[in-house]
């Protein structure tokens, strides 16, 4: 009996131990400066008189890298320099929006903040959700930071104002998915002949459709011949996850000149025949080359969303690929989680024909998507005037250029000229001077009330076209009209 | 007579929270399903629908193929996990070197929410990143693409599923064996009977109760996942894993169609109900016929 229960046990403690061996040992987060003493007392006077000393404030938002920084950098300052705890809930992109909208729509007030990704603004504006925080500053002018100032942003946060200008969510990230890819493949010198001898012309970064294609196909043959784990690109294909539409929708599409994910805005049709774009021949040659390079991307791009694309090229297994802006600094920058650091290089993604970049260059059209969010205060929230206040802890000039450098982000102007994100532009080989100089080729998602409900509509038919069910064509031919049926019921297009 | 006050009064707190809980949110959902009603609609609020959320869904293709679908599902899991659940618990009967240790191990994922489970089974057979397809490769030559190929994703699904509530149904199953009187057992092998007549005559009926108990619970249960293949598949590739929780699930939030996901919603309910109540119908007619 002593025995058996000695030998139970052992069996419990050795699978704890194997438990525990597996947790990571806790990474503390750096530090965020400490004020000056005249600004310190501003927020804590602030906080003081608003009743916000011992209140916690409870937040909900994407996991991402700016997302994290907030939690573990930003959340902590705060509470050091206001009295007022900060709890970060970061989640799932899904999960986010599920928690948030649930929470906003029923008015339960669980959340203060809540992140607001530029493409839903327009629904949670069309629903009142938000809190007006330019009235709410002109309504309580002791509440406003001297650091903080609307006008120091760069023009991404005019997607979180309404039609009068007033903002409804401070802009915590903001990057541009671009084309990244590997330097030291680029640029070996067997590469680039063997590459001349089969294709006739240079190896470099892509800048349109048939050059992806067999860069893509080139290295997917030299990683083969040569027994690397190494294939042509990337691709954000997860059949089944919203991302593959994401990628299709914001990033493919407007790159061979389908804008707006295809839909008229003024009539709020998406076939062809009535006036939309989404089956129009260049989307569906878009979307053909996309599911094209399936067949030079990793074995786990079916099941890729924005994290695996960024993991896989981090792990050396792409040679080039669309990748989110936030992931750029850590894949050049972070040994403990890239194999690829300093061997990166950024560039505007390849684009279908050069009618694509004129439009964008005379605001007729965007050559890929200008991604980002806000924090943003529901109505609902039962500590509005200490979320106002964490807020604008956020949006103080002073916090952004160590944010930028964790997450790859700038909302204000003043963070490129900092010494820290130019020393990270060299790192990145130019991601930070691409974003300024060239990021108003690109835009966010069009102003859709109806956004996840079309999207949802959508969807299913980028699915089953990456399942091999359906073509590229028949996928977008059917997915228009379905649109066209969906919206009026929604009521646009009637 | 004797008074039932007490025992209504001891059982009013649940009741009252079940009521809450419970039965008010279920009247709310009856409600919604006469309604459309989409928060991101020009319109905002509720309109009434009548039985157009009905109407619809027998011509919905998706929703009919994501039912059979979650059928099929269901009929697989629910048979393969009974038929490993009673051998195991046969098994677990007997005395045999380092039982105990297995018995511990064995119950380990009953106790994993589901939603960590679908997330772990990712981890391990997500191509690239995953051991499972990586010496499935290499060892064999096989190409494991759960994003890719429809048969892998829906294995893969069924079998996550086994692994995860086989265990419940062993431990249940057990319970009913060691509750068992001896004396029959005993009469029938004194009577001539070999192990597979005590089995398929003394045993199996006298298990009813509990073989019975365990199919509903895993019917139940099994109709309903959401969580496990949300985190494994996330219904795809295509629609292949896409079940009916799923893809309620979809429709009713990020679609935020609540009129017509409530719809679905009822109708599922609906139909396990009446499945159970077949299934408990025809096996309580066998119990009767063979006594």
């Amino acid at each position: 009996m002593l025995r058996h229960r000695l030998f139970v046990t052992l069996s419990i403690l050795m699978l704890a131990a194997m438990v525990l061996a597996a947790c990571p040992a806790p990474v503390a987060p750096p530090a965020a400066a400490p004020l000056a003493e005249g600004e310190a007392t501003w927020w804590r006077t602030a906080a003081e008189s608003a009743g916000c000393v011992g209140v916690t404030l409870r937040g909900v938002s994407e996991s991402t890298p700016p997302s994290n920084f907030a939690k573990d950098v930003l959340a902590p300052a705060f509470e050091r320099d206001t009295g007022i705890k900060v709890e970060l809930e970061t989640t799932s992109w899904d999960q986010m929006y599920d928690k948030a909208i649930k929470d906003m729509e029923a008015g339960t007030g669980i959340y203060d903040f809540v992140y607001i990704e530029q493409d839903i603004i327009y629904a949670y504006l069309a629903n009142n959700y938000l809190l007006n925080m330019t009235q709410f500053l002109a309504d309580n002018p002791n509440l406003a930071a001297p650091d903080f100032d609307f006008g120091k942003f760069t023009t991404f946060i005019d997607y979180f104002k309404d039609a009068e200008g007033n903002v409804y969510g401070v802009p915590m990230e903001a990057f541009v998915k671009i084309y990244l890819y590997r330097t030291d493949l680029f640029g070996d010198p067997e590469a680039q002949a063997a590459f001349k001898e089969k294709y006739g012309y240079d190896l470099a970064p892509a800048t349109n459709y048939e050059q992806y294609r067999d860069n893509a196909e080139f290295f997917t043959q030299w990683g083969k011949d040569r027994g690397l784990e190494l294939w042509g690109t990337t691709v954000q294909a997860a059949s089944g996850h919203p991302s593959s539409f994401y990628e299709l929708f914001e990033t493919i599409l407007p790159s061979g000149g389908v804008y707006n994910w295809g839909i008229n805005m003024e009539n709020w049709k998406a076939s062809v025949e009535n006036g939309g774009t989404m089956n129009s021949d260049r989307a569906k040659a878009a979307f053909q080359f996309w599911l094209d390079m399936l067949q030079f991307a990793p074995p786990e791009a079916t099941s890729s969303t924005w994290d695996e694309v960024a993991a896989s090229f981090a792990a050396g297994r792409a040679a080039q690929g669309w990748v989110y802006g936030e992931n750029a600094a850590w894949i050049a920058s972070d040994p403990e989680r890239s194999r690829v650091v300093g061997n990166i290089g950024v560039a505007l993604p390849p684009l279908a024909d050069e009618s694509v970049l004129q439009d964008a260059e005379e605001g007729r059209g965007y050559i890929g998507y200008y991604d980002g969010g806000a924090f943003g205060i529901p109505v609902s929230s039962k500590h509005q005037a200490c979320a106002v206040l964490w807020n604008q802890y956020i949006g103080q000039e002073s916090v952004q250029a160590d944010w930028a450098v964790a997450g790859s982000r700038v909302v204000m102007d003043s963070t490129f000229d900092d010494p820290k994100v130019q020393a990270m532009d060299e790192q990145t080989n130019g991601y930070f001077t691409l974003l300024k100089e060239k990021g108003y080729l690109f835009a966010g998602a069009p102003p859709f009330p109806f956004h996840a409900t079309i999207r949802e509509v959508i969807a299913p038919f980028v699915y089953r076209a990456i399942a091999g069910e359906l073509s590229a064509a028949d996928a977008l031919d059917q997915a228009a009209a379905a649109v066209d049926a969906e919206l009026p019921k929604l009521g646009y297009g009637e | 007579m004797r008074s039932n006050r007490l025992g209504w009064l001891l059982l009013s707190p649940s009741l009252i929270v079940l009521f809450i809980v419970g039965f008010l949110p279920f009247l709310y959902v009856i409600w919604v399903g006469f309604h459309d009603w989409n928060i991101f609609a020009a319109t905002r609020g509720m309109s009434w629908a009548g039985a157009n959320n009905y109407r619809r869904l027998v011509f919905d293709q998706d929703f009919l193929a994501a039912l059979w679908r979650t059928l099929v599902f269901t009929f697989t899991v629910v048979t393969s996990e009974l038929v490993l659940g009673f051998v195991l618990a046969q098994t677990l009967t007997r005395q045999f070197p380092g039982r105990a240790f297995f018995r511990t191990i064995y119950v380990l994922p009953l106790v994993v929410a589901p939603i960590a489970v679908g997330a772990t089974w990712r981890l391990m057979v997500i191509p690239g990143f995953g051991p499972i397809p990586y010496f499935l490769e290499r060892w064999f030559g096989i190409q494991y693409r759960i994003g890719t190929y429809a048969e892998h994703a829906w294995a893969t699904a069924v079998l996550m599923d086994i692994w995860h509530w086989t265990p419940f149904v062993t431990l249940t199953l057990l319970a009913g064996l060691s509750a068992i009187p001896r004396e029959p057992l005993e009469q029938a092998m004194v009577d001539g009977a070999n192990r597979w007549q005590v089995f398929r005559y003394i045993t199996i009926p006298m298990m009813m109760p509990v073989i019975l108990t365990v199919v509903f619970i895993r019917i139940m249960d099994a109709l309903r996942v959401v969580d496990e293949v949300y985190m494994l598949t996330n219904g795809g590739p295509g629609t292949a894993t896409t079940l009916i929780g799923l893809h309620i699930f979809r429709v009713v939030f990020p679609k935020t169609d609540y009129g017509y996901g409530s719809a679905m919603s009822l109708l599922v309910l609906y139909v396990t109900i009446v499945m159970c109540w077949l299934l408990f119908v025809a096996l309580a007619n066998v119990g009767k016929q063979k006594a």
